[in-house]
């Protein structure tokens, strides 16, 4: 029998972080269990593991031993209890579902954030692993890299990836897109909160200068420290406002701390330089009638959350999109998967037919004591008599790929024409040469 | 040779319209491939564009003398600079969408002119021809700021109104069409000074007393742009004004070419 991918994993779809984190595997540990699970798998395995996934791929032809096996390598890691949480939160697929999942991860379909773009990365590290490892064999590594084409296609042709859906990207996303390049920029971080902070982290992150300023100077400090900024003194609040291109506003005020008067101040210092409000707190801190003022550009919570959803809604579309090119994808390989069921025993029929052919005409040249052209015209008949009667069998096999009757077929063929033995003419033909009168049982 | 003339004018006039439409379609619908190809038949177009004038050329008037030649170098003007600028430029390809239907609209002009004569020769001088290549390199630096402020003025209202999808994705930072934008005023403010100046004094003395409408549009452009560079070097105004400015002194400098081509079809 030919063999199949299958995997057994589990995923944030299946099981919580304290299960995942317990499994996954980095580095030597993932070297390991490569090894291990490789064994168990006829010596093909390739294992994706992230924060969100711990998934074990192989080639076996018999699933079911594959998820015991796979379990029981899951489990040696487990305490008990978690080890009863595992039972329901392992999925199994093989074949053709295999591929098709392994597409969709690759893809980013299955991902938490659909249409992040890290996890094909981590594909490719884990199909990295595996070669390294020399546990990628043909079946494996023509999947896995298949599904880096896949990713990229999906990618390239539905903009699944347009479009961050977290409230920090969406905000860095939109100040540059207003100023460009953020190297060099001023963004001044008012207040404290995780968001906020998240935010100026990660708008610091692409080499903007970050000031933090706060009603409390210790707490301006101890957050200017953990985002990598400069703590400024609450007065200067207007003159830091001045020089800003984003202004992050996350304080608990439960009054507009950017009222449109500071608004007109500050705006003139800037002669209508643009400048990005985000304001991030609840209640609003920034009187959203500094919206409407030249070079403001202001969004609140709401207004990134909209972003965030619509981007999610337009991902989801896309999503919908590429799902049909996974499906192509797959059927692709499925289809060359299917020609390796058939391929060895095309194989093995044209040998069977050639060596009985060629053992004959070589001992009739044996006998006949034929000249060099004779000779060449008796191996040529040969040739053309192996081709002319192998054309039916083989055209009907070839047309029988995918069809449900394929392994019906396959499995006749091996049978009637005995392919899973050594043919006896090789084993006569070990055996010293005479005998011309012999005749092949086989026809 | 005027049929060769008339095929190549006919085949630029496909190309542009050709490079135009997959520009428009990559904009609107952000797809990668007809962006890339657009640029590819702008460069065929150009191309094409470059045989038609040197063949109008070779068997018309010298060039510079006619409105016609005139509008068909403008439209050429503007495609070169604006495929040299996004080779220096990243991220400005998609102003292709912008320029190329504005070099099409010129070329479209030509084709309405080509009837007419050139200048006649009272008018001519030597100066002529200088006068009219200043104001209309002038007018290609113009061009491409007018490009580079529609598309703000497009990307600021949608930032504005918070719709963030589709074209605003695909159009560059705010920061980058400001700075686009006022680079090529500042280099087209110049030319289009001493274009004014040289057609005032040296090349149309006798008319410059009496104030023809192009004269008034010619002026309006001149103070619009004068505007944009002066309170931007002075008062660091920036932005949705400046694109403004640009926009409606492109608008007035186009009135003056529709100008001659009104009154030179119109006294022919």
């Amino acid at each position: 029998m030919v063999k199949e991918l299958v995997l057994v994993g589990l995923s944030h779809h299946t099981a919580p972080l304290e299960l995942r984190e317990k499994l996954a595997v980095d580095g030597d540990a993932r070297t390991e269990l490569l090894k291990t699970w490789s064994q168990h798998a006829a010596g093909e395995g390739v294992v994706i593991s992230t924060c969100n996934r711990v998934e074990l791929y192989a080639t076996t032809d018999d699933a079911a031993i594959a998820e015991r096996q796979a379990r029981a390598l899951l489990e040696s890691k487990l305490t008990e209890e978690e080890r009863a949480r595992l039972g329901d939160a392992l999925y199994v697929r093989d074949g053709e579902a295999a591929v098709r999942h392994l597409f969709r991860v690759a893809a980013s379909l299955d991902s938490m954030v659909v249409g992040e773009p890290q996890i094909l990365g981590q594909v490719k590290e884990a199909y990295d692993a595996a070669r390294a490892a020399g546990t990628l064999g043909s079946l494996l590594g023509r999947c896995f890299s298949r599904s880096f084409s896949v990713a990229k296609r999906v990618r390239t042709e539905t903009g699944i990836a347009e479009g961050t859906v977290s409230v920090s990207s969406i905000a860095s996303q939109l100040a540059k897109k207003i100023f460009g390049e953020l190297a060099g920029r001023r963004v001044l971080l008012l207040g404290a909160g995780e968001m906020g902070e998240a935010a100026a982290r990660s708008l610091a992150n692409t080499g903007a200068v970050l000031r933090v300023v706060n009603r409390s100077p210790e707490k301006a400090r101890r957050v200017a420290a953990e985002c990598g900024g400069e703590p400024r003194g609450y007065e200067q609040l207007a003159s830091e406002m001045v020089h800003a291109d984003v202004v992050i506003s996350s304080t608990s005020s439960d009054r507009y701390v950017l009222t449109t008067k500071l608004m007109k101040d500050v705006l003139r210092g800037r002669r209508f330089r643009p400048i990005f409000l985000i304001d991030i707190a609840v209640p609003r801190d920034v009187d959203p009638r500094v919206g409407d003022m030249e070079s403001v550009f202001l969004f609140d919570v709401d207004d990134l959350q909209e972003v965030a959803q619509e981007n999610l809604t337009q991902r989801r579309q896309a999503a919908m999109t590429a799902e049909r090119i996974v499906d192509i994808e797959v059927a692709e390989i499925e289809a060359w998967r299917r020609t390796l069921d058939l391929t060895p025993t095309i194989v093995a029929l044209r040998e069977r037919f050639a060596e009985v052919v060629n053992g004959e005409i070589e001992r009739s040249i044996k006998k006949l004591d034929l000249d060099v052209k004779g000779r060449k015209s008796l191996e040529r008949m040969g040739d053309a008599m192996v081709k002319k009667l192998l054309h039916p069998p083989l055209a009907t096999l070839k047309k029988s790929a995918g069809s449900p009757e394929n392994a019906t077929l396959i499995a006749a063929t091996r049978s009637l024409f005995d392919l899973e033995h050594p043919s006896q003419d090789k084993e006569r033909s070990q055996a010293p040469a005479g005998g011309g009168e012999l005749v092949p049982d086989e026809g | 040779m005027p049929s060769l003339v008339g095929a190549l004018f006919l085949g630029t006039a496909i190309a542009y319209t050709l490079a135009a439409g997959l520009y428009l379609v990559s904009l609107v619908r952000g797809a990668e491939g007809p962006g890339r190809f657009a640029a590819r038949v702008l460069m065929a177009a150009a191309t094409l564009h470059i045989a038609y004038l040197s063949a109008d050329t070779l068997g018309e008037a010298p060039p510079m003398h006619g409105i016609a030649q005139t509008l068909t170098f403008l439209s050429l003007g503007i495609v070169l600079a604006f495929l040299l600028a996004r080779l220096r430029g990243k991220g400005i390809d998609i102003l292709g969408a912008f320029l190329t239907p504005v070099a099409l609209l010129f070329l479209m002009g030509a084709g309405v002119g080509r009837s007419v004569d050139p200048v006649s020769t009272d008018v001519r001088s030597t100066l002529l021809p200088f006068h009219i290549g200043v104001n209309a390199l002038g007018i290609i630096a113009f061009a491409l700021a007018f490009g580079a402020a529609s598309a703000y003025v497009i990307q600021e209202r949608m930032l504005r109104r918070k719709k963030l999808g589709g074209i605003f994705q695909r159009l560059p930072p705010l920061d980058v069409l400001d700075t686009f934008g006022l680079r090529a005023v500042s280099i087209g403010f110049p030319l289009l000074t001493v274009g004014i100046l040289s057609g005032a004094f040296w090349v149309d003395p006798v008319q410059s007393f009496e104030i023809s409408p192009m004269h008034g549009m010619a002026l309006a452009s001149w103070v619009f742009f004068a505007g944009v560079l002066l309170l931007r070097l002075a008062a660091g105004w920036r932005g949705r004004r400046a694109a403004y400015g640009t926009i409606m002194g492109f608008i007035c400098a186009l009135g003056v070419l529709i100008g001659y081509v009104v009154r030179d079809t119109g006294v022919s």
